[in-house]
């Protein structure tokens, strides 16, 4: 199957208007992906076989060997020539450390998985009457951050489901609190409102919020999506304390507030179901052209149920890169979908050896 | 105990402290010398209690306690904190008194601990008595035993110098507790750069505050530590560096620079042959998902550069008990402790040097061994460049008790002096 063939067939299921989890459907597409990647990106060629994995093997998509996400620091994973690139997100990073990079040779993938999801997850209120939401995005523009695979996302959000009034409010890492605040203010009511961005930047929107002593009470059609961690911020705000002060202070109701978990190296994003599904436990689901599993790090295997394991990514929509993504995140399967955890909160070293992140922050890799 | 309870001990303390200094300074260094004794025996009732606890408290395997103790403390003896006495605060009796500098430690030292290694927190705990200071001490939450057991030593070989120690426990994140504990005029603090930013916010210019961070150290091997009639004994000591407190001290080596691209890639071989064995007779403890899961991450992240045609080599045990990855390049990765030891290629002592930069504002110690008559020079610039401790592979995790942690003295910092300048 030619990869031409492979985005065909993935890009028509990201357009169904109706999701179907069809396993059979999966399965033949991420072992037709796999091929392709086997045979066209040479270093992750040579892992799987290392590992003993090849397309011709038997296991379906549960044996497709995944790559780490460290290792798009330091290796172009990409399935074209190198000229055929139209685009590369990078992670963020700081001036002396390594940023991981996504190439792509298309966006057409990436686009159509993020506005299913979107619809799906943060706007499934949108109607022929309000086909549109008002998208106010605490991040930067992707003119400004041109190498931000978030950017992009809202960027595109904007562009296909936004509404009049939709805009960025993040310019030069600063955040626009006053226009901010006006555009929540006049906020048109009974119109979806979304409110979206990073979580260090909503940390700002609430600091700005408190010295002026403001409460909002944002109309009962908004909600809020927040996505990324706090890594590199002086200032750390752990998810529950956030989410309170994000329902005290915008008047936004914790059943509202949705968490993105995403990363650069995916195609694709996961959602929490609050909005999707009211009545059902808090959990993160995908888009059916994903699967996770949750992998005991010790042997490889899915994780007993119920057990805290690593967070591994298959997704479709990685068609020029790879498919199968192991995360340094750790995870636990809720039902049919799946949490992440965090580290404890002031969770004290076992050692006085320096941790590896910290030590990375100061040495750059 | 409450806040105010906090404070109520903290005001018994220094009333203790003041009646332990009105008694000759000598009776607290004899008594402390006895307590080190004590501890320095395998066989006495307070090392076999604290071998028993500490595996449950801490999640290490009793075997990794019991060496790491016995290499420890072998040399902690009461004359070890007899000499260190002499050499940092000079005779505690002399004979022209009036003439010479009056050394005093504050009225109460709140020390806060971290970590679940032994060692340090029992020094940590001594010194100040030592300086007749009495001794406020949050115990770390990984180790609630050798605190504990430390405290009760001392009081068991003199009562009066044990009313001057306490010991207490709540989580890091209690600012009302931690406030109260923070009244004392000297603090000791170890820690995450984090933690130690956020004591140091919180102290008051008059205070003494004395810091300890988190820190890392490595090794480096010259031709002649690498030779074949040398190379296992070699890998040896420093696979037992590596695997003591699962490689999670300060002293414990992250990473091994190697003279030679050779040599790398036997002392990579040897290196991990070595630390299987040490498996066998002294298991790493159980880790968190976290720790696990990094170990996967970057033995992965190796497979991929090994893949994409790097001179890069994975050896590794089935389940994550142990890793070693010989790199390419000098270039820093991630550290996932636990046993985990890259091993990477340098042409020369000043290729060293440059590999370590990034590292200087962490480094603590650097096991140096075969670079012949280049040693002294090479120690001194190691030095010069961070390092407060250049010692052979095989003694990194038994430093001396006088042993110059992140470049400061033992007793020194948590002292008062105070010059006399009398005309007769």
């Amino acid at each position: 199957v030619s990869r031409a063939e492979l985005d065909r067939a993935i890009l028509e299921w990201m357009r169904e208007p109706l999701w179907s989890e069809d396993e059979e459907r999966f399965d033949a597409l991420a072992g037709a992906l796999f091929a392709h990647q086997f045979e066209c990106c040479l270093p992750y060629r040579r892992f799987c076989e290392r590992r003993a994995a090849t397309p011709v093997g038997a296991g379906g998509w549960r044996a497709i060997p995944p790559v780490p996400t460290g290792a798009f620091k330091e290796l172009s994973l990409r399935c074209f020539p190198a000229e055929r690139g139209i685009h590369t997100f990078r992670t963020s990073g700081t001036s002396t450390s390594r940023r991981g990079e996504l190439h792509l040779d298309t966006l057409e993938l990436y686009e159509a998985s993020l506005l299913a999801s979107f619809r799906r997850f943060l706007l499934p209120d949108l109607s022929p009457e309000h086909p549109q939401a008002t998208i106010l995005v605490l991040a930067a523009s992707p003119a400004e951050a041109r190498d931000s695979s978030l950017s992009h996302m809202f960027g595109v959000a904007i562009r296909e489901l936004g509404a009049e009034g939709s805009r960025f409010f993040v310019e030069g890492d600063q955040l626009l609190g006053e226009d901010l605040l006006r555009a929540l203010e006049t906020a048109p009511e009974g119109h979806p409102l979304l409110l979206c961005g990073t979580a260090f930047a909503f940390v700002h929107l609430l600091d700005a919020l408190e010295q002026s002593d403001a409460r909002l009470s944002l109309p009962a059609t908004a909600r809020i999506m927040e996505t990324g961690g706090f890594k590199g911020r002086s200032r750390v705000l752990p998810r529950p304390a956030l989410y309170l002060a994000l329902e005290e202070r915008l008047g936004v109701p914790l059943e509202r507030i949705v968490n993105q978990y995403g990363m650069t190296e995916l195609g694709s994003q996961f959602y929490d179901t609050v909005l999707c599904e009211p009545a059902a436990p808090r959990r993160k689901l995908g888009p059916p052209w994903t699967r996770v599993r949750i992998v005991d790090p010790e042997t490889g295997q899915d994780a007993a149920p119920d057990s805290v394991g690593t967070i591994v990514v298959y997704d479709l929509a990685n068609t020029g890169s790879v498919l199968a993504i192991q995360t340094a995140d750790l995870g636990r399967r809720v039902e049919d979908g799946f949490e992440v955890l965090g580290r404890e909160p002031g969770a004290e070293a076992r050692g006085c050896s320096i941790a590896a992140d910290e030590l990375l922050a100061g040495a750059g890799a | 105990l409450t806040p105010g309870e906090i404070r109520e001990r903290l005001a018994e303390l220094r009333q203790a402290g003041a009646e332990l200094r009105q008694r000759p300074a000598r009776r607290t260094l004899d008594a402390l010398a006895q307590v080190l004794e004590g501890w320095s025996d395998a066989g006495s009732s307070w090392r076999r209690e604290l071998e028993a606890e500490l595996p449950g408290a801490t999640g290490f395997s009793p075997e990794t306690v019991r060496e790491g103790l016995r290499l420890g403390l072998a040399h902690w003896k009461g004359e070890a904190l007899r000499a260190l006495a002499a050499r940092e605060i000079g005779p505690l009796e002399r004979p022209d008194a009036a003439q010479q500098p009056i050394i005093a430690g504050f009225d109460a030292t709140a020390v806060l601990l971290a970590g679940s290694i032994p060692m340090p927190s029992l020094l940590a705990l001594v010194a100040p008595l030592l300086l007749r200071s009495s001794v406020l001490a949050k115990s770390a939450s990984r180790d609630p035993v050798t605190p504990r057991l430390v405290a009760r030593s001392i009081a068991e070989v003199d009562a009066e110098l044990g009313r001057c120690i306490e010991v207490v426990a709540f989580p890091g994140e209690d600012d009302e507790r931690m406030g109260a504990l923070l009244e004392a005029s000297c603090i000791v603090a170890s820690g995450s750069d984090e933690t130690v930013a956020s004591v140091r916010a919180r102290a008051a210019p008059s205070q003494r505050l004395v810091t300890y961070g988190h820190r890392l150290s490595v090794a480096a091997l010259g031709a002649a530590a690498t030779a074949s009639s040398v190379l296992e004994d070699t890998a040896r000591r420093l696979a037992l560096d590596v695997a003591l407190w699962d490689q999670l001290g300060c002293l414990s080596p992250i990473a091994v620079y190697v003279e030679g691209e050779a040599a790398a890639d036997a002392a990579s071989e040897a290196l991990a042959s070595a630390l299987a064995e040490v498996e066998r007779r002294m298991p790493r403890g159980a880790i968190e998902p976290q720790a696990a899961s990094l170990i996967s991450h970057e033995r992965a992240r190796a497979e991929l550069r090994a893949a994409a045609g790097e001179p890069v080599r994975l050896h590794a045990s089935d389940g994550s008990a142990w890793t070693v990855v010989r790199e390419a390049h000098r270039e820093v990765l991630p550290a996932p402790l636990h046993r985990f030891v890259r091993v990477a290629p340098v042409a020369d002592g000043a290729q060293l040097l440059n590999a370590l930069a990034p590292l200087a504002r962490h480094l603590a110690a650097v096991a140096l061994d075969g670079f012949g008559s280049a040693t002294p020079r090479l120690a001194r610039d190691l030095a010069h460049l961070g390092a407060s401790r250049i010692c052979p592979p095989g003694t990194l995790q038994a430093p001396p008790m006088g042993w110059h942690h992140d470049g400061k003295g033992v007793l020194t910092p948590l002292a008062r002096f105070a010059d006399l300048e009398l005309t007769p």
